[in-house]
């Protein structure tokens, strides 16, 4: 029997934003739940966490965002997936993202966001059902 | 009208589940542990102090070792200072806050720097210039610090400038240069500066502060303002950004005390006494929601201070020994999901505080797990502030606490483990060696990961988040905080302008003496506070004295030095 192949993600801090608890909590759990997790740490730009999301072949991209940077940064890595053809990566947010600024974010291409405060079974649930081949 | 099969559905949904109606009823608290894990008993008696001296081990408040406070009458002679953190976009946006909160009687002004600026980037570096004044204040050069000190009397008020890394030298050299250009003397200046950048290097700001240098420029400020500025609180330790790691009570007072004493033992090194700097010497803590534990943890605090004081580093000044301490209730205590709920978290955190005999208070803002405060976010926290202070009585007297069997025991459990970890730190090497074999970012993401699965399973509660969740919020109660992009615009256009028009030669000969002060082991504040004068910016005195000491001039790797 051929062994199933693991899903694959990518979590990253994006620009200066130091704030990375959560980031490397969220590697963690998803680790445990038998995911295979790189995460890229702090500094990445929006060019390095695609080149790493193409690298690792990953099924998800997940960036936190705790400074406010969201806004800036994420039509940024929408556009350098679109241009390298990720169209079936799913794009996650998380962090301290007010709900005013969801709707936007959605409508520039992030799939989903799990703000600060959010459990683990629901993102883990919320990945097996939406990445692709499924 | 409604059809049969609304009606039905009508009334399902008024419908109570009266099982669970019964079983609220019948709920006993699920866990008898405090936040931090310590097993608590039902009852507390006086057989908890048989044998111990009330003299000895806890004193009466203003006297040795401190624990019920550092002074006798505690708020009957001044109540703790109202500061509200305030750092938003350019120097003009952040001053124009600062007025608001001083006009609704905040009695300390406190102001905190964006990422950039702890970072040592002027705002038209290529990595600032997407995040200036998102988090903070962006200070680039001594004008940026004229306008945010605009008529503000710097003689008079006590003025908390929060920059936290190796640019904290940086920073005292902008604020000293200011008040020197405006005629002050600066041994009359009162406030503080955080000041701690080996804690920073957990903040993110790793580039910033390698340990060497952090323990050179921090202790450079230290010596600075002990010399020239006996008013001044040279450093705030910080123990309240460990603590939102996800660790523990005892953690914090411990890994903060390590922090303390590398700082300590090098101001002793460079020949001061205990008792020159001892008495400026502040921290700054969390307080989270276990009110009792919170209490207990900064008793065991003072008590732990003075003895180290007094037998380890033979302080003869009780000034020296007392634990002087500012409080930032618990930022990673506050959740965007049913946010007005923030505001109890807060009150009861902020009680905390102020029931352990606290010098300053900040109260967070409830909306800052979803933004920058806003203005009205920022007004109810100082409301917060003074609801405590002229309604509540809880300053009428001193740890009104104190005396409790089970705050008394709680207070000597916690000591007691923090005694246990210092000496596991010890046997790891000493607090330099924990650090630079990342000892201690292990035990956060432990303790991290712990915590948050505490939370996925249901063993600690937080309400709206895993015990009565409610469907997610479509917006923010009081608003959000926007940073006007125009405001970085212009503060990247004037960075430029900057350094287009000043006087080169002038400046040049200035960085030359930095430099060779920082290659010859100087205090590098005087040669600082000169180049500032002359219009050196903030990424160019860090990048100077970084490259005096083997670093790369920008912490980025991105721009080479152009002097």
């Amino acid at each position: 029997m051929v062994e199933k192949r693991k899903i694959r993600v990518v979590i990253s801090k994006v620009g200066l934003d130091g704030h990375d608890r959560g980031a490397k909590v969220v590697s963690s759990l998803l680790k445990e739940a038998g995911m295979e997790v790189v995460y890229l740490g702090m500094y990445q730009m929006p060019e390095d966490i695609i080149r790493s999301a193409i690298d690792e072949d990953a099924d998800v991209i997940g960036v936190s965002y705790l400074s406010g940077e969201h806004l800036v940064f994420t039509p940024k890595i929408v556009n350098e997936m679109k241009k390298h053809g990720l169209d079936d990566v799913l794009f996650i947010a998380g962090g301290v993202i007010p709900p005013e600024d969801i709707p936007s974010m959605k409508e520039m291409g992030v799939n989903k966001i799990f703000v600060a405060g959010s459990l683990t079974d629901p993102l883990v649930e919320y990945i097996r059902s939406n990445v692709r081949g499924k | 009208m409604c059809s049969v099969d609304e009606l039905e559905e009508l009334e399902k949904g008024t419908e109570v589940d009266w099982d669970s109606y019964l079983k609220a009823y019948y709920e006993k608290p699920r866990s008898a542990k405090t936040w931090s894990g310590f097993d608590v008993r039902e009852i507390y008696t006086p057989k908890e102090r048989v044998g111990k001296d009330y003299d000895e081990t806890i004193g009466d408040a203003g006297k040795y070792p401190f624990t019920r406070g550092i002074h006798g009458n505690m708020f009957r002679g001044r109540y703790w200072t109202r500061r509200e953190v305030i750092g938003i976009g350019s120097p003009a946006d952040t001053h124009e806050r600062v007025k608001v909160l001083a006009d609704h009687g905040g009695s300390g002004l406190n102001t905190i720097a964006d990422i950039t600026y702890e970072m040592g980037l002027d705002a038209d570096h290529p990595w600032a210039m997407n995040e200036v004044g998102l988090t903070g204040v962006n200070i680039s050069h001594i004008r940026d610090m004229a306008t945010l000190t605009e008529g503000i009397p710097l003689d008079k008020v006590s003025w908390s400038l929060i920059t936290a890394s190796t640019v904290a030298s940086v920073t005292m050299a902008q604020y000293i240069a200011v008040a020197q250009n405006r005629g002050y003397d600066i041994r009359g200046l009162r406030g503080s500066v955080q000041n701690d950048p080996i804690h920073f290097r957990y903040c993110g700001f790793r580039p910033a502060c390698p340990l060497d240098l952090s323990i050179r420029l921090g202790c450079d400020v230290m010596e600075y303002c002990t010399r020239n500025m006996p008013k001044w609180y040279y450093t705030t330790v910080n123990l309240y950004d460990l603590r939102e790691q996800g660790i523990t009570a005892p953690q914090e007072v411990a890994f903060g005390f390590g922090i303390a004493m590398i700082y300590v033992d090098e101001l002793i090194r460079r020949g001061l006494s205990i008792d020159e700097f001892g008495p400026r010497f502040t921290f700054y803590v969390s307080c989270h929601t276990d009110l009792f534990e919170e209490v207990a943890k900064i008793r065991a605090a003072r008590r732990l201070w003075a003895r180290l004081m007094k037998e380890k580093y033979g302080a003869k000044d009780p000034r020296s020994m007392q634990f002087r301490f500012a409080v930032h209730t618990a930022g990673c205590s506050l959740v965007p999901q049913q946010p007005l709920n923030n505001i109890v978290r807060i009150s009861y955190e902020a009680l905390a505080a102020v029931l352990s005999g606290v010098q300053s208070l900040h109260c967070c803002s409830y909306d800052e797990p979803m933004c920058l405060p806003t203005e009205k976010g920022h007004l109810q926290a100082l409301r917060t502030q003074q609801i405590l202070a002229y309604e509540t009585g809880v300053c009428n007297v001193a740890d009104p606490l104190g005396g409790s069997y089970f705050v008394e025991e709680l207070t000597d459990r916690i000591e007691e483990e923090v005694l246990k970890i210092m000496k596991q730190v010890e046997e790891v090497g000493g607090m330099k060696e924990a650090i630079r074999t990342e000892w201690l970012d292990r035990e956060f993401e432990k303790e991290a990961l712990k915590r948050q699965k505490e939370i996925d399973q249901g063993e600690r509660l937080v309400v709206g988040v895993n015990i009565f969740s409610t469907e997610p919020e479509t917006e923010t109660p009081l608003g959000v905080q926007r940073i006007p992009s125009e405001s970085a615009r212009t503060q990247i256009e004037e960075t430029k302008e900057l350094k287009r028009t000043r006087d080169k030669c002038r400046l040049k000969d200035r960085m030359k003496q930095l430099r060779e002060d920082a290659e010859e082991g100087r205090n590098v504040l005087p040669a600082m506070i000169e180049a500032t004068k002359t219009f050196a910016t903030t990424g160019e005195l860090m990048g100077t004295v970084r490259m005096a000491m083997g670093y790369s001039y920008d912490p980025m790797e991105i721009i080479e030095c152009s002097f």
